[in-house]
C-alpha cells in the first residue's frame, strides 16, 4: 500500500467514530479528522455557558444500535444512560402524563378513553412486533436500485420470506407503517386528541412533513426502534450529555489504534484521475490515503470538498434534486429553578422525563402550516427535556439545564433572514413555554438559541437537517441518498459515504457509519488477500 | 381497536339463511349477482354475460350509471351528475364491448386545459405538449421533459392497472411470475426504471418543481393530482395519484375527454352492452343484505324483503360499505371489520352545475374554444395547498380549488337555443363539518364558487339560471358514495396496488367465499376507467373454470388471454391454474374469522 493510512475519516461525528472504530479494530491505520475543537458532530456536549454543559443538539438517546454498544464495548469505555421516565403532555388545564409504569399509564389513560387504555397494550405489542421485524434492515446495504444483482437482493428474501411468515394483519399494519401519516395510522386505535398528537410528534422529528403526511408514520417507527438493553421504544440520555456518547466511541476507536485530529478541517478532497486519494486540509497540510470515508452530508461532500465539474452531470442532477429542508431548531436554556407547570404545579416526577408540548393534532398542524409557507411556527411543537434531574452534573448545584427540541423552523424562511429572527424565533418558543409554565421567565439565566442556519454553519448540517436529508419514503434504502448509490460507495471511486445520508438515515444511531465500514471491510477483503 | 367481541353475538344474526333457504338457492337462477349498476358494475355485468354467465345486475336507484350520469336541471339544460369527464375510460372496454354500437360518442376537445391565473397571464394546456411548450417560453424545455415522464411512468401504471394484484400475504408461483415480469416491464423502462420507486411516493409539488419552475404550470399540472382525493399538492404520496390519472393518455396536461349527452350516455350505452350480452339490470332495487352460509355467498336480500339466490355476489358498492353493511359481521370476522373501518374514503370534493344563459366569457381568455376542455382555477401550488388546509381543520376552502367544464361547447346535445351547461368540481369541501351542518352550507358553496369563478370570468353570475348544489352528504345519499368517497377510497400510498382496498384481498376477492368487490373500491380504484369492472370479472371467470375444471365453464374463455376479440388484454396475467384456487383465498378469511 505503501500510504501513510488505509483510510482517512472525514468528520469526527458518532459516525464518522464508529467506522473508525471498526475499521481500526480490523488492523486498518485509520485517521479521523474533525473540523471544530470538539469531537461529535451534532452528537456533542459543550459548555455553552459557565458551569452549565449541554447536550448541544441530539439530546436523547435510543436509536444507538445494540450491536455497536456491544462491539466496541462502549460501556467499558464510559458510556452510562441514564433512562428518561415518560411523556408529559401539559394541556391548558389539564395534562396527559405516560410513563414507563405500564399499569400506570393506562390508569391515566382510563381517564381520557377506556378504549384507548384498552388499545394502548395491543398497540404497544404491536409495534415491538414491527420493530422487531424491521429490525434487521438497519444493519444491511440496500441493493443499488439499478441492475437487479442476485447478491445484493439476497438478503432481502429472507425479510420476504420473515413477511411471508408475519399474520395478515401484522403485514397490513407493517404496510401502512411505509405509507400512513403517523396521525392516519394511530387513529385507528386511538380517539383521544392529545394523545395522538404526543405519539404522532414522533413521526415528523426532523422532518419537513406534518403528522397528517403520509410518510411519516415511518418515522414513528424509526423512533420507535429505539432500544435500550433490548428493550424497544426506551429512551434515555447518556450521563454527560450525548457528547458522553461519541467520548465513548471515540476512546474505543483510539484504543483500537485509530488516530483522531480536531480542529483539522478538510478544505478539499484531492483526486486523481477520477480516483480520491487523499484530503488537504485548510492549513494546506496534504495527506494520503488508499481509501476515504466521508460522514458529511452529501451536499458538503460533492459540492463543497470536490469540484461538481469533476461530477457525472447526472450524479450531480440527482445530488441536487436530494431534499434537506432542515424544519428544527433547538432552544438551551440555564435555568435558575425548575418550571412550574399550571396542568400540574410543583417539581414532580412529570418533570424528569420527556416534555411535550403537542396539545392537540390541530395545533401541530397548525405549527407545520407555517412553516410551509415559510416562516418559524408561531406556537411551535416543543420537546423538551430538564438533563439535571437525572445527571445533575450537568449545572452548578441547585441550577437546571433545560434543552428544548423546537419544529417547525424552516431553513428558507419567506420574509428576512434567520440572523435577523433569530430572537423572534426563541421568544416564540419562550412564550410558547410561557402559557403553561408562566414562571420560565422569571428563571432563564441564559439562552441558546440555535436556529437552521446555525446548525448548518457550526455543525456542518446542510439547510439545518439534523439527518442529513429528509426522511422522506423517496430518500429510503435504495434511494438513499440517490437512486443507484445506496451501497456507501460514490461515483468517485476510493470514496465512501458514511454519514447520515446513508441508509438507515440520521439520528444518533451509528447504523451508516458501521454497515459502511463493513462494506468497506468487505470490498477490501479480496484486495488484501 | 374495537372489534365487536365474538361473544357479544350469540347466534348469527339475521341473514344466514336455514338449510331449506340453502338448498332452493342451490338451484338459484343466477350465476353472478352485481350490485350497483355504476359503470364498473355494468362493465362486469357485461363481460360475465358476455362469457356466458346468468348475471343480474341490481340498481338501488332509478337510472343505472352510477356516478357516470347526466342529470336534467330544473332549466331544462343536461348536465354531468358527477363526473364531468372521461378521459381514463379503458378504450380496450369501449372495443371489447362494442359500446359504440351501443351509442357511445367520445368527444376530445382541442384544448385540454386552460388555466386562468389572475394577475398574471393565463395558461393553456394543449393536448399537443410540443405547443404548450412553445407557448412556455423558458420553461418549455422542462415541460417536454416532465411531458415525457409522465407518459413514460405512467404508461408503466397502466400496465399494472390492466392486471390483477399479486397478492403479497401469500405471492406464491403466481406472484414469483408476476414479480419477474415486473423487472422486465421495468427495464423497458430504463433510466426511468430507477425514477419510479423515486416518484411514487413524492409530493406532486416537488415532482413538478424538478422540471418547471413557473408557479402557474406547476399547479395546473399538480392540480389534476389532488382532484378528489384529501390531500394537497404538498402531500406525499400525490405524485402517484397525478401518475395513475395520466393513464388515460395526454402526458403532463392530462387528457379531456366528453360523452356525447354527458357521462350518463356512457352508463346507459354499458347497460346497453350488457343487456345485449343476456344481462337482466333491475332499477329501483336495493340490496340490503349479502347472504351467506358458512362462509360462502348465496345471494342477496333487497330492501323489499326478496331474496335472490346467485353463485358469486359482486359489488361495484365501496368495499367499507359493502362489508360493513351488507355482510353479516360474524362471517366477516372482527379483524378484517376493524380494517374495513379504517379504510379511508372520506371526500372533500363538492359538484355544482351551473346553467347559463349563453356562454360565459373568460377575461383572459383568447376565445370560447380555450374554454372547451378543462378550466382549472389553481393559481399557484401554495393556493392549492391553502384551499386544502381548510380542509384539514373540516372546513370549507374560502378560495376554492376549482375544476369546471362546459361540455355544452363541444355538444350540442345538453341544452337548448344559446345557453351552456358549466360543471365545477369545488374542493375542498370535507365531508366532516367541524361546525355546522352541510344542508346549510349549499347557498355558502355557491356563493364561494361564483365568487371564485367571477374574479376570472366577470359577469358570470349574471349568467346564471340555475345552480345545483351536491354536497359530500347528497353525495352519500343519492350516489350511495360512503362518507363522499368519490373514489371509493383515498389513494393514498396507503391504498392501492396489492393493498387495495385492503393487503391480502386485492384480488377482488373478499371476505366471503363467492362475494367479489368490482367497485373503484378495488385495483387500480377510481377515476372511471372500468378496470376494477373488468378486473374482477376477470377473477369470477377464473374461479367458475375452477370449481368445475371438466364442466361447462372449463370452455369459458379466460379474459387475459388476449384471444377474445384479439384484443391485447392483460399482459401480465396469462392462463393460470398453479395459483391457489378463489375458494382458498376465500377461506383465508375464515381463518382470519377466528383470530381474536
Amino acid at each position: 500500500m505503501g500510504k501513510e493510512y488505509d483510510a482517512i475519516v472525514i468528520g469526527g461525528g458518532h459516525n464518522g467514530l464508529v467506522s473508525a472504530a471498526y475499521l481500526a479494530r480490523a488492523g486498518w491505520r485509520v485517521l479521523v479528522l474533525e473540523r471544530r475543537h470538539v469531537l461529535g458532530g451534532a452528537a456533542v456536549t459543550e459548555e455553552v455557558f459557565e458551569g452549565f454543559r449541554f447536550s448541544v443538539c441530539s439530546y436523547v438517546v435510543s436509536l444507538l444500535r445494540p450491536e455497536i454498544i456491544r462491539e466496541l464495548q462502549l460501556s467499558k469505555h464510559g458510556l452510562e444512560i441514564l433512562p428518561l421516565d415518560g411523556t408529559f403532555t401539559p394541556l391548558d388545564d389539564d395534562y396527559l402524563w405516560r410513563v414507563n409504569d405500564h399499569g400506570k399509564t393506562v390508569r391515566e389513560l382510563r381517564r381520557w378513553s377506556l378504549q384507548d387504555a384498552e388499545a394502548y397494550d395491543e398497540y404497544g405489542r404491536l409495534m415491538v412486533d414491527m420493530a422487531r421485524f424491521i429490525k434487521p434492515v438497519l444493519a444491511l446495504a440496500p441493493p443499488s436500485a439499478s441492475g437487479f444483482k442476485l447478491s445484493e437482493w439476497l438478503p432481502l428474501a429472507s425479510l420476504g420470506k420473515r413477511f411471508q411468515a408475519l399474520p395478515e394483519h401484522h403485514q397490513a399494519v407493517f404496510l401502512q407503517l411505509m405509507t400512513m401519516s403517523a396521525t392516519d395510522f394511530l387513529q385507528q386505535w386511538f380517539e383521544t386528541d392529545p394523545l395522538v398528537a404526543t405519539m404522532s410528534a414522533s413521526g415528523i422529528i426532523g422532518t419537513f412533513q406534518g403528522i397528517r403526511s403520509p410518510g411519516t408514520a415511518y418515522v414513528l417507527l424509526h423512533h420507535y426502534m429505539g432500544e435500550i438493553d433490548g428493550a424497544f421504544r426506551s429512551w434515555g440520555i447518556p450521563r454527560g450529555g450525548t457528547g458522553a456518547v461519541s467520548e465513548s466511541i471515540a476512546a474505543a476507536a483510539r484504543e483500537a489504534g485509530a488516530e483522531i485530529r480536531t480542529e483539522a478541517p478538510v478544505d478539499h478532497i484531492i483526486t486523481r484521475s477520477g480516483r480520491a486519494t487523499g484530503v488537504a486540509l485548510s492549513s494546506g497540510e496534504e495527506i494520503e490515503a488508499k481509501v476515504l470515508l466521508s460522514s458529511l452530508d452529501v451536499r458538503q461532500t460533492f459540492m463543497n470538498l470536490l469540484d461538481p465539474s469533476e461530477l457525472d452531470s447526472e450524479f450531480v442532477s440527482e445530488l441536487s434534486r436530494y431534499k434537506f429542508r432542515g424544519s428544527s431548531g433547538k432552544v438551551n436554556l440555564a435555568l435558575d429553578a425548575l418550571p412550574d407547570f399550571t396542568c400540574l404545579p410543583g417539581e414532580g416526577e412529570h418533570l424528569r422525563g420527556a416534555i411535550s408540548f403537542s396539545p392537540s393534532v390541530d395545533y401541530m398542524e397548525r405549527a407545520y402550516d407555517d412553516a410551509k409557507y415559510g416562516r418559524f411556527s408561531r406556537r411551535p411543537y416543543i420537546d423538551m427535556i430538564i438533563p439535571t434531574l437525572v445527571d445533575p452534573a450537568m449545572a452548578p448545584p441547585g441550577k437546571h439545564v433545560m434543552s428544548c427540541f423546537v419544529q417547525y423552523a424552516p431553513y428558507h424562511l419567506t420574509e428576512g433572514n434567520w440572523d435577523e429572527q433569530r430572537d423572534a424565533f426563541g421568544d416564540a418558543v419562550i412564550d410558547t413555554i410561557a402559557e403553561r409554565a408562566p414562571n420560565i421567565r422569571d428563571i432563564i439565566l441564559h439562552r441558546q438559541v440555535l436556529t437552521p442556519l446555525d446548525l448548518e454553519r457550526t455543525f456542518g448540517l446542510s439547510e439545518g437537517n439534523i439527518f442529513h436529508g429528509e426522511l422522506s419514503l423517496e430518500q429510503l434504502f435504495v434511494n438513499r441518498p440517490v437512486p443507484g448509490w445506496a451501497r456507501y460507495r460514490t461515483p468517485v471511486e476510493g470514496l465512501w459515504l458514511n454519514g447520515s445520508a446513508t441508509h438507515p438515515g440520521g439520528g444518533l444511531m451509528g447504523a451508516p457509519g458501521r454497515i459502511a465500514a463493513l462494506e468497506v471491510l468487505h470490498a477490501h477483503r479480496d484486495e488484501a488477500a | 381497536m374495537s372489534p365487536i367481541p365474538s361473544d357479544a353475538i350469540a347466534e348469527p344474526i339475521a341473514h344466514s339463511p336455514s338449510d331449506a333457504i340453502a338448498e332452493s338457492i342451490a338451484h338459484s337462477s343466477y350465476d353472478a349477482i352485481v350490485i350497483g349498476a355504476g359503470h364498473n358494475g355494468l362493465v362486469s355485468a357485461a363481460l360475465l354475460a358476455k362469457a356466458g354467465l346468468r348475471v343480474m345486475v341490481l340498481e338501488r336507484r332509478e337510472e343505472v350509471g352510477g356516478a357516470a350520469v347526466t342529470t336534467q336541471l330544473s332549466s331544462g339544460a343536461r348536465a354531468p351528475g358527477v363526473a364531468h369527464s372521461v378521459e381514463r375510460f379503458d378504450p380496450g372496454l369501449v372495443s371489447r364491448l362494442g359500446l359504440d354500437r351501443h351509442g357511445l360518442q367520445l368527444i376530445e376537445p382541442e384544448v385540454a386545459a386552460f388555466c386562468p391565473q389572475g394577475d398574471a397571464p393565463a395558461l393553456t394546456l394543449w393536448p399537443d405538449a410540443v405547443r404548450t411548450g412553445r407557448e412556455l417560453g423558458s420553461d418549455g424545455q422542462g415541460y417536454l421533459e416532465l411531458d415525457r415522464r409522465v407518459r413514460s411512468l405512467s404508461g408503466f401504471l397502466a400496465t399494472l392497472f390492466r392486471a390483477t394484484p399479486v397478492d403479497l400475504t401469500h405471492p406464491g408461483l403466481q406472484g414469483a411470475r408476476t414479480g419477474v415480469q415486473l423487472v422486465r416491464a421495468l427495464r423497458t423502462l430504463g433510466e426511468d426504471g430507477k425514477e419510479l420507486l423515486r416518484a411514487v411516493p413524492m409530493a406532486v409539488a416537488d415532482f413538478v418543481s424538478e422540471h418547471v419552475n413557473g408557479s402557474a404550470l406547476r399547479a395546473a399540472v399538480a392540480a389534476r393530482a389532488v382532484r378528489y382525493t384529501a390531500a394537497g399538492p404538498w402531500s406525499a404520496g400525490t405524485t402517484y395519484q397525478l401518475l395513475a390519472e395520466s393513464t388515460g393518455g395526454g402526458g403532463a396536461a392530462g387528457r379531456t375527454l366528453f360523452v356525447r349527452g354527458g357521462p350518463g350516455a356512457l352508463g346507459g350505452a354499458l347497460a346497453a352492452a350488457a343487456r345485449a350480452a343476456g344481462a337482466e339490470i333491475r332499477t329501483s332495487s336495493a340490496v340490503s343484505a349479502v347472504l351467506s352460509h358458512h362462509g360462502a355467498v348465496t345471494g342477496v336480500a333487497l330492501s323489499s324483503g326478496e331474496e335472490i339466490g346467485a353463485t358469486a355476489v359482486l359489488s361495484g358498492a365501496d368495499p367499507k360499505h359493502t362489508l360493513l353493511d351488507l355482510v353479516d359481521p360474524v362471517e366477516l370476522g372482527p379483524t378484517l371489520r376493524w380494517r374495513a373501518s379504517n379504510l379511508r374514503l372520506s371526500g372533500v370534493t363538492c359538484k355544482l352545475n351551473l346553467a347559463l344563459s349563453r356562454a360565459p366569457v373568460f377575461t383572459d381568455a383568447p376565445n370560447s374554444q380555450v374554454l372547451q376542455g378543462r378550466i382549472v382555477i389553481a393559481p399557484g401550488i401554495d393556493y392549492l395547498e391553502r384551499a386544502f388546509d381548510h380542509s384539514k381543520y373540516g372546513r370549507i376552502s374560502e378560495a376554492p380549488f376549482l375544476e369546471a367544464t362546459i361540455p355544452s361547447l363541444s355538444d350540442d346535445s345538453l341544452c337548448a337555443g344559446e345557453g351552456h351547461v358549466m360543471s365545477v368540481l369545488f374542493q375542498y369541501a370535507p365531508y366532516r363539518l367541524r361546525e355546522g351542518r352541510w344542508e346549510d352550507q349549499r347557498d355558502l358553496v355557491a356563493k364561494v364558487a361564483l365568487e371564485t369563478l367571477e374574479q376570472h370570468a366577470p359577469g358570470l353570475s349574471d349568467l346564471v339560471e340555475d345552480v345545483q348544489v351536491l354536497t359530500p352528504e347528497d353525495l352519500e345519499r343519492d350516489y350511495g358514495l360512503t362518507e363522499a368517497g368519490a373514489l371509493h377510497g383515498e389513494p393514498g400510498l396507503d391504498q392501492i396496488f396489492s393493498w387495495r382496498p385492503l393487503l391480502g384481498h386485492a384480488r377482488y376477492r373478499i371476505g366471503l367465499d363467492g362475494l367479489y368487490l368490482c367497485g373503484s373500491g378495488a385495483h387500480p380504484g377510481g377515476g372511471l376507467t372500468g378496470l376494477p369492472g373488468a378486473g374482477a370479472a376477470r377473477e369470477v371467470l377464473r374461479d367458475f373454470r375452477k370449481t368445475e375444471p371438466s364442466g361447462h365453464w372449463a370452455t369459458l374463455p379466460l379474459i387475459g388471454e388476449g384471444r377474445d376479440e384479439g384484443h391485447e388484454w392483460l399482459p401480465l396475467e396469462g392462463h393460470d391454474d398453479t395459483a391457489s384456487p378463489g375458494s382458498s383465498e376465500g377461506s383465508k378469511d375464515r381463518q382470519q374469522r377466528d383470530a381474536p
